[in-house]
C-alpha cells in the first residue's frame, strides 16, 4: 500500500534487571537532580517496596526529601494539588513515582503542576497543551501490566465535576523507567494474572489493530512471547525472579507497542465495564480478549495467525495449517485463561465475576461506543455488535 | 518559497479541492442530519450549540458545523462564531487531500497520525461515525467503500439513491442560498 505511513516514538531510558534500583542515584545525578520526592500508595509502602529504593539512594548519599504515600486507586485533582504543594514547600527538584497505574499517572500530573506552575491541573487537560520539558521524572512500576511507564498519557479524576481529565503530551514520558524484579516479587497471584493479561492484550491489540506498524510489531510479538513463556511458571512459583523480570519487561514492551499503535475494542469494552461495574482493568481485558478477537477474526486473520508462533512456539506453529492459525491463536488464549482460572480463579466470563448484572450489558455497550480506542478497532462496531459480544462474554 | 515556484498549479489546485470538499461536507452534514435517523441518533447526545471544526494546520482551509439540538447540524462556513468544542486538525494539506479525495479512510488517517483531535475524545468518536455515514451517503458505493471502514449493511440501494438525491438537492439549495445571501 503506497499510503502506508506511521510514527514511532519512545524516548524513555529503560533501566532493567538485577539491582536496577541501585542505578537511580547515578541517573538522577546525570540530570542534576538532588532532591527527589517519592510518590506512591499505601499498598506499596505496606509491601515494603519503598525500603530497597530508599536504601539504594541513601547508600549513594542521595537524600529522599519527601515521601507522599497516600495516592488513592483513582487519583484526583485535589490529590495532585496537595502533592504539588508538598513538593514546593520541601523544595524538591525531581519525582520518583513508585506503584501501578494510579501512582504513575499522579506522578505525571504532579510533574505538570510543579514544572508549569499554578494549582489547577484541569487547565492543562487535553492534547498538546504542554510546550516545554518537565522536571526529572523516574517511574518504578510495581505491577507488570499497565505499561504506564512508557505512555504519554495520564488520567486524573476531577471530583468536583465528576469527570475524568485526560492529559496527553510526550513531555509526560518519564526520563527513565526502572524495572527491577524485586518490585513485582510479592504481587498476589490474581493481580499477577490480571495485569499480565492486560500486557498480553496491549500486545495483541497493538499487533492486530489499525495503527499497527513494523516497529511496534517487533515490541508486540516479543511481549506476547514473554508473557506466554513466563506467566504460568510465575503463577506456580511466585518467587521466580527471572520469570518476574520477564513479565515486567513484557509489560514495558507491550506498553511501547500500544502507545505507538493504539488499542481497540477489548479496551473500549474494558474501559466501559470499569466505569459501569468497577471491575479491575486487567480482569476486563482477560474477559473480553477472545470474544473480541472472534468478532474481528476475518479482518485480522493474517496478523492473528502470525501471533500463534509467539503464543505456542515454533512446533505448534509449524504443524498448524496456515488457514487455521488465527483460530489456534484464539484457542491458545482461551487455554491460558483456563489455566489462570485453575490457579487463581481469574474469571473467564462476566457471570463468573459475580459483580456484573446481565441487565447492565446494554449500558456497558453504549458507554463502550463512546470510547476513543474503538476508532482503531479493525472492524466497525455498531451498538448491536457490542451487545452481541457482551452477551457471548456473559456466560 | 522555493516549492511555490516549482509546482504552483498543483498546490493551488489541491488547496482549492480541499476548500471545496470542506464546503460540500459541511453542507452535506447539515442536509444528512435533517433526513437520516442514524446520524440524528448518533449526534443527539452532543450538547446543543456544540461546535465541530475540521481544519488544516496551521491556518489552512476549514469547515465548522454547529449541533443545534435533536441531532441536527448547521453549517457555518469556514469560521466559527466562538471557540470550537471539538477540532479535528490535519497536520498538512497533503494529508487532508488524501482523505478528502478518498485515497485514505478517515479511520486510517487517524491511525496513521495524519490528524489530531482537540477536544473530548468520545465526541470525536461520534463525529467520526457521523462522517463515515455521511461519506457512504454522498459517494458512489465503490468510492465509499474505500473511504469508510465498513460500508453500512443497512444502507440499501433504493434508500441510498433516494437519500442521496435528497441530500444532493439540499446541498444544491444551500449553495444557491449562500450565493444569494
Ligand atoms: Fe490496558
Amino acid at each position: 500500500m503506497t499510503n502506508k505511513y506511521y510514527e514511532f516514538f519512545c524516548p524513555v531510558k529503560v533501566i532493567a534487571g538485577k539491582a536496577a534500583l541501585e542505578h537511580i542515584p547515578y541517573e538522577l545525578a546525570g540530570l542534576a537532580a538532588k532532591r527527589p520526592m517519592i510518590i506512591t500508595d499505601k499498598g506499596v509502602r505496606a509491601a515494603g517496596l519503598l525500603d530497597p529504593v530508599v536504601a539504594a539512594c541513601e547508600e549513594s548519599g542521595l537524600e529522599i526529601v519527601s515521601i507522599y504515600d497516600d495516592v488513592p486507586p483513582d487519583s484526583s485533582t485535589s490529590v495532585v494539588r496537595d502533592i504539588a504543594g508538598v513538593y514546593r514547600s520541601e523544595k524538591c527538584d525531581s519525582i520518583i513515582a513508585i506503584g501501578g497505574g494510579s501512582a504513575i499517572d499522579t506522578g505525571k500530573a504532579v510533574n505538570i503542576l510543579v514544572s508549569e506552575g499554578g494549582d489547577d491541573i484541569a487547565k492543562y487537560s487535553g492534547a498538546g497543551i504542554l510546550k516545554h520539558p518537565l522536571k526529572p521524572f523516574f517511574v518504578v512500576p510495581t505491577t507488570a501490566g499497565t505499561g504506564s511507564e512508557v505512555t504519554a498519557v495520564a488520567v486524573i479524576t476531577d471530583e468536583a465535576k465528576g469527570v475524568k481529565l485526560p492529559f496527553t503530551s510526550s513531555f509526560l514520558l518519564p526520563n527513565a523507567a526502572v524495572i527491577d524484579p524485586r518490585m513485582t516479587l510479592t504481587l498476589p497471584p490474581h493481580i499477577t494474572a490480571a495485569t499480565a493479561m492486560d500486557a498480553l492484550t496491549h500486545a495483541t491489540e497493538a499487533f492486530t489493530c489499525m495503527a499497527k506498524n513494523p516497529l511496534s510489531d517487533a515490541y508486540a510479538t516479543a511481549a506476547v512471547k514473554k508473557v506466554s513463556n513466563a506467566l504460568l511458571a510465575v503463577m506456580d512459583n511466585p518467587k521466580d525472579s527471572d520469570g518476574r523480570l520477564e513479565l515486567a519487561q513484557a509489560s514495558t514492551m507491550a506498553g511501547i507497542a500500544f502507545s505507538n499503535s493504539m488499542v481497540g475494542l477489548v479496551h473500549s469494552l474494558g474501559h466501559a465495564t470499569g466505569a459501569v461495574c468497577h471491575l479491575p482493568h486487567g480482569l476486563c481485558m482477560s474477559l473480553y480478549l477472545p470474544y473480541v478477537l472472534e468478532f474481528n477474526l476475518e479482518s485480522i486473520r493474517e496478523p492473528l495467525g502470525e501471533l500463534l508462533l509467539y503464543l505456542e512456539g515454533p512446533e505448534v506453529y509449524a504443524t498448524t495449517p496456515a488457514s487455521r492459525r488465527a483460530e489456534a491463536s484464539i484457542s491458545a488464549i482461551r487455554k491460558l485463561r483456563d489455566q489462570l482460572y485453575k490457579r487463581c480463579q481469574l474469571p473467564r466470563t462476566l457471570k463468573e465475576t459475580g459483580k456484573v448484572e446481565e441487565s447492565q450489558l446494554d449500558h456497558i455497550a453504549e458507554v463502550a461506543l463512546d470510547d476513543g480506542s474503538i476508532m482503531f478497532n479493525p472492524r466497525e462496531v455498531s451498538l448491536e455488535d457490542a451487545r452481541a459480544i457482551l452477551r457471548r462474554a456473559w456466560a | 518559497m522555493l516549492a511555490k515556484r516549482i509546482q504552483p498549479m498543483v498546490f493551488q489546485a489541491r488547496r482549492m479541492y480541499v476548500e471545496l470538499m470542506f464546503q460540500v461536507m459541511g453542507r452535506a452534514l447539515q442536509a444528512v442530519s435533517e433526513v437520516d435517523n442514524t446520524v440524528k441518533e448518533e449526534s443527539r447526545v452532543l450538547p446543543e450549540g456544540f461546535l465541530f471544526e475540521m481544519m488544516v494546520m496551521p491556518d489552512g482551509p476549514s469547515m465548522v458545523v454547529e449541533h443545534t439540538g435533536l441531532g441536527r447540524f448547521r453549517y457555518h462556513g469556514n469560521s466559527a462564531p466562538r471557540p470550537v468544542d471539538l477540532s479535528i486538525q490535519f497536520k498538512h494539506i497533503a494529508h487532508a487531500f488524501l482523505v478528502l479525495s478518498f485515497q485514505e479512510k478517515t479511520s486510517v488517517a487517524f491511525a496513521n497520525d495524519r490528524m489530531l483531535v482537540d477536544g473530548d475524545i468520545s465526541y470525536a468518536v461520534r463525529m467520526t461515525r457521523v462522517l463515515n455515514r455521511l461519506e457512504s451517503f454522498i459517494l458512489p458505493k465503490l468510492i465509499a467503500e474505500r473511504a469508510v471502514k465498513e460500508y453500512p449493511q443497512n444502507l440499501h440501494l433504493p434508500e441510498k439513491l433516494v437519500s442521496a438525491a435528497r441530500i444532493y438537492l439540499k446541498v444544491a439549495t444551500n449553495f444557491v442560498e449562500t450565493v444569494r445571501a
